[in-house]
């Protein structure tokens, strides 16, 4: 399988820190259900955000399909490889205009706005079945808030997926749903990365990547 | 009415450090710890505008548009300097953005003002340029370093909601639309308010200044309403122009904020 994203070289440290990545060597294949386990403080978060570009790495150079990073617009490769924050953040106004939150951005604009049965649709597949698309976001508890920010960039369809802990704040049913809604996300042509500390690995994990002192390590 | 000022003379002026003193006294009862602040201050405030009455004597006397404009730079350069101390905690680079928008701003505005409106020949004419121009760098600086202070602190306390828009294909500007507006909404504010409380709550310098010095208040009133109006445009163009700007020197060349929280 060709690569979907490669880490050549590459070293990070956030200013007057210790280094995150030292000189790491990755390379994710496309299709790969990725999961990262390392201790706390290893830089797995550090990782997922150097991927879709929240950071920059000091030395070395991140490729989307073989394409470097900074030859790439950032919204395109945003758009290509999405990452879900590990706390639930949204803007004020409704469950639906959170969810139609990314088709106002130009960079989304040929993306076809969903309608509110599919938006309904999604929620429902998510445990959200209670929750109106009309009502306040600011209302919902952390856990369904968390489940709408995992639905509101399913929709957009990125190549890449990353999840820094999809399930931290679910109770264990919601946390099967979750997992059930993001393996069936998962294909051929799409690429999970997602953060985990819980013990229940999904049925279609393909590789586990261990980040500790710098370094990477990548095992089917 | 008497056109004739009254002048200050140099025991009437020493006579004014018993003002200074009241205020030392307060200090020194109250326990302030500031005594040396009062002193400094008040040395600085004499030297300065002494040397600045004797540098516009120099440059009413020389009459040359040069001279005007250099100090119109001076002062704007100032400005400038003073807005980066009051924002330096942000380490975002604001001097050359910060000078870019005040000169253009104040600039324009004045340039309208003794040109256009008051319709002074030439439009640099010393005795309008420099004193409206100054009123202008005065007043308007403080909006910058609102409007400056107002986007940094957003942009920091709100740095997550803008990483989330950025991962759903926000642009920069998308992603933190509203601080900027907010950040423009601090710096006009101000000159906006004193629209409301002029001649019912305060009588600005300059009229009164006019008044003191003998001219009619209804031709000073007219020069006050060219000077609020002058104000609100000037810190209107400023805060946009610098929040422009600036706004660019918030995000990495791959959109990613820079101010950390």
């Amino acid at each position: 399988m060709p690569s979907v994203i490669r880490l050549e070289d590459v070293s990070f440290a956030y200013p007057g820190g210790r280094p995150v990545l030292d000189h790491a060597e990755l390379s994710i294949p496309q299709g790969a259900y990725v999961v990262v386990r390392g201790p706390s403080g290893a830089g797995k978060s550090t990782l997922l955000r150097l991927l879709c570009r929240l950071e920059e790495p000091e030395f070395g150079r991140i490729l989307f399909r073989e394409t470097p990073y900074p030859d790439m617009k950032p919204t395109a490769l945003r758009r290509s490889v999405a990452y879900v924050h590990q706390t639930p953040n949204m803007v004020p106004g409704t469950v639906r205009e959170n969810l139609l939150l990314p088709y106002g951005f130009r960079a989304n604009a040929d993306i076809p706005v969903p309608d509110g049965e599919s938006l309904r649709s999604m929620l429902d597949s998510l445990l959200l079945d209670d929750i109106s698309l009309d009502a306040e976001a600011s209302g919902l508890s952390v856990g369904q808030a968390q489940r709408l920010c995992l639905a509101r960039t399913l929709m957009t369809v990125p190549d890449v997926l990353l999840l820094d802990e999809p399930t931290a704040s679910l109770d264990a049913d919601s946390a099967e749903v979750v997992y059930e809604v993001i393996e069936r996300f998962f294909s051929s042509d799409r690429t999970v990365i997602t953060i985990s500390h819980s013990e229940r690995e999904p049925a279609q994990t393909t590789h586990r990547l261990t980040i500790a002192e710098g370094r990477t390590e990548l095992s089917s | 009415m008497s056109t004739q000022v009254i002048d200050i003379g140099l025991w009437q002026l020493t006579l004014c450090l018993v003002f200074v003193l009241t205020a030392g006294a307060a200090s020194l009862w109250y326990r302030l710890g500031l005594g040396k602040d009062l002193l400094v201050g008040t040395v600085r405030a004499v030297a300065q505008l002494f040397a600045m009455g004797y540098v516009l004597k120099f440059v009413f006397a020389l009459d040359m548009a040069g001279p005007v404009i250099g100090l119109f730079l001076i002062m704007t350069a100032t400005a400038a300097h003073l807005v980066r101390g009051r924002v330096k905690g942000y380490a975002v680079p604001v001097a050359i953005p910060t000078f870019l928008s005040m000169f253009i701003s104040y600039g324009l505005v004045s340039f309208l003002v003794v040109g256009v409106i008051v319709g002074a020949k030439p439009w640099w004419t010393p005795q309008y340029f420099i004193p409206l121009a100054g009123m202008i760098v005065g007043n308007s600086m403080s909006a910058i370093a609102l409007s400056l202070e107002r986007m940094f602190s957003e942009l920091k306390a709100r740095r997550q909601l803008i990483e989330m828009q950025l991962c759903l294909g926000a642009t920069p500007y998308e992603a933190s639309r509203g601080i900027m507006a907010d950040a423009i909404r601090a710096g006009m504010i101000p000159s906006i308010n004193s629209l409301m409380g002029v001649g019912l709550v305060f009588l600005p310098g300059m009229m009164t200044g006019q008044i003191l010095a003998g001219a009619d208040p209804l031709v000073s009133i007219r020069y006050q309403i060219v000077v609020m109006l002058m104000l609100v445009a000037a810190t209107a163009i400023g805060s946009v122009l610098v929040t422009r700007l600036v706004f660019r020197r918030c995000f990495s060349a791959s959109g990613r904020p820079v101010l950390r929280g």
